[in-house]
């Protein structure tokens, strides 16, 4: 363990993929102990899958503002910023050379292949954990306003996630087939997600890092009055459950151009966008609104099957 | 041959699930399936095999067979559905309204009702499989995985045998069983073939082929409950020293890993059990603790 002597930060490898060739690529862990006193231990793990970059640069934020706060900082924040570096370094979803999703792995195993000894040492560093928050990228095809993920029957997550400067809060209820999940294996987490796959989008950053920090002001981590953001700034969550967030699917194969932006409201039929013949241009389908509400995420990849995600709409509330 | 399901596509034709059915009398109704990734195409040779057979003699009862369900994915040598990249074999029992491969995964399981259903599979792009059934702990399961005596019958617990599809299957209802053999993105027609005849052997078992023989011909094969990875301690370079179907004993040298630049010695891999050689690693640039050798454990 390398002990940094200007700041309380300890670094430690959780888990390293030993590569054919004899190199060992670690998942790092920095450990940022307050000197404020006892306090919870939070877990802030990204890049579970290696094409969300947006994660990783919310995760290095976070641990770039807790260096200066640490003597007023409380209990100990640990700071992955890279869980998959392997597939991170290829922008690919999957573990290269394993081609698993480590994101469907949990709990893993500690004496299984790379990905689930990955896997198995995420959870063991999660295990004793006040609060556990793993922040994601968007998928690569979709643009997605700044949301937080946490499972319906954990309203603790769910009080602490409207706190995460994000537009909403989706209470999830995963079907059993997700099992292999983060989510799945660690009840109370909080999964914040935002801007677009495999890349930065500007403005999401910010708001996520400020988001994590203001979790942590909640959990008593943070004092609230030495942040880099305004109180007020802060933006207060819609909380939606399953029923409330509307699948918009196109019908027919094209491309997809949608005809609004993300976070618009939008009625009951009114259009999002249009599926066109990729050669003729001749309009296919007009894709409209369900249901009045306002647009969480938009296919940006437009090249569309008969059933394939274009949007998700958050409805009004009844 | 008909097309029970097609899917527009933006850019060429239509995706088409395609169907051969055979005979269509009384008697019991049988659907095999090859092709749900795109890359093992030994499954898609055995049921052409098989095609070929039915064309000859028509069976009592029904044979729906189903060669090649991931026809955009084979067309690239892709395990998953290209377009989205998802896996169809997690895909089932599918949804007629949800995404390509949802619905593509409903359409299977339409095409597919029958009394017994069998899901044909290779090993990764970088495991080579002995042709084997992996059937549930007893009942018709067994017996008619016992019925095409391939080299090893691996009995598992029911909803742990396999992927989705096996499992969507018995939820419904339906006798499902799954045959392995081969590796992804290769053919090999040796393998192919005794997976075929396995298939033509459960037929004969069923009565739908008369006057055939299937049954008689393979020496039953080691039937377990129990099989035994053998990992790598360290990433090199595997050399194997053992082939799939060969019988071994307990500290039998199954290979080695070697660093992959020099070839200098890391690792001796040495059977722990005696049994037989169910899979083996065939690409041998390996990580550590991945999967080198599995042996069909023979006990008692």
């Amino acid at each position: 363990m390398l002990i940094c002597p200007e700041v309380a930060e300890t670094r430690d490898v959780l888990s390293a993929l030993d590569l054919p060739t004899g190199e060992s690529v670690p998942v790092v862990r920095r450990s940022f102990h307050g000197e404020g006193g006892e306090g919870p231990r939070v877990v802030v793990v990204a890049g579970v899958r290696g094409d969300t970059p947006e994660g990783t640069r919310v995760a290095v934020g976070v641990a770039r503002l807790l260096q200066p706060r640490l003597s007023r900082m409380r209990g100990r924040v640990d700071v992955i910023p890279c869980a998959n570096p392997l597939a991170a370094h290829l922008g690919v979803r999957a573990v290269p050379g394993f081609d698993v999703d480590l994101s469907r792995r949990f709990p893993g195993r500690a004496d299984g292949h790379a990905p689930d000894a990955v896997a198995a040492a995420l959870i063991a560093a999660m295990e004793g954990a006040t609060q556990v928050i793993e922040l994601r990228g968007a998928h690569p095809a979709f643009r997605e306003e700044p949301q937080a993920h946490v499972r319906a029957d954990q309203p603790e997550a769910c009080e602490r996630a409207a706190s995460a400067n994000v537009r909403v809060v989706w209470k999830r209820s995963p079907p059993a087939s997700d099992s292999g999940t983060l989510m799945a294996c660690v009840p109370g987490l909080i999964a914040l997600e935002g801007g677009v796959g495999n890349r930065l989008t500007e403005g999401v950053g910010i708001e996520l890092v400020d988001g994590v920090l203001n979790v942590l002001v909640t959990l008593g981590v943070l004092p609230e009055d030495d942040l880099p953001y305004h109180w007020a700034a802060i933006q207060r969550a819609v909380v939606a459950d399953d029923s409330r967030v509307v699948r918009v699917r196109a019908g027919r194969a094209g491309l997809f151009l949608p005809s609004m932006a993300p976070w618009a409201e939008v009625a009951p039929d009114e259009i999002l966008g249009e599926v066109v013949d990729p050669v003729s241009g001749d309009v296919r389908e007009t894709v409209t609104a369900p249901t009045a509400g306002r647009l969480l995420a938009l296919r940006e990849q437009p090249v569309v099957y008969p059933g394939t995600l274009v949007a998700r709409v958050v409805a009004d509330p009844p | 041959m008909s097309v029970v399901f097609s899917l527009e596509a933006p850019y060429r034709g239509a995706y088409a699930l395609h169907r051969l059915s055979f005979g269509g009398g009384p008697g019991p109704r049988v659907a095999i399936v090859a092709g749900v990734h795109g890359n093992e195409v030994a499954g898609t040779h055995a049921l052409n095999l098989v095609a070929n057979m039915l064309r000859m003699q028509r069976p009592r009862g029904t044979v729906h067979l189903l060669p090649l369900v991931n026809t955009m994915g084979a067309e690239e040598a892709r395990k998953r559905w290209p377009f989205d990249d998802r896996d169809l074999a997690d895909a089932f029992p599918g949804d007629p309204d949800g995404q390509p491969v949802d619905r593509i995964a409903a359409a299977v399981m339409d095409a597919t009702a029958a009394d017994v259903c069998v899901d044909v599979h290779s090993g990764s792009s970088r495991l080579h499989e002995l042709p084997h059934a992996r059937a549930p702990l007893g009942g018709r399961g067994l017996e008619l995985a016992r019925a095409m005596a391939l080299p090893v019958t691996v009995r598992r617990a029911s909803h742990a045998s396999s992927g989705g599809l096996v499992d969507a299957w018995t939820d419904a209802g339906r006798t499902a069983l799954q045959v392995r053999g081969g590796r992804g993105g290769a053919l090999d027609v040796g393998d192919a073939t005794r997976m075929a005849r396995g298939l033509a052997r459960m037929l004969g078992a069923l009565g739908m082929l008369n006057g055939t023989d299937h049954g008689a011909q393979a020496a039953a094969g080691l039937e377990t409950a129990r099989t035994t990875d053998l990992r790598a301690e360290s990433g090199g370079f595997f050399v194997p020293e053992v082939a799939p179907g060969e019988r071994i004993e307990t500290g039998a040298l199954l290979g080695t890993v070697r660093h992959p630049i020099g070839g200098e010695m890391q690792e001796q891999v040495r059977a722990t059990r005696h049994g037989v050689v169910l899979a083996v690693r065939a690409w041998p640039m390996v990580h550590a603790r991945e999967l080198l050798v599995r042996i069909a454990d023979e006990v008692g």
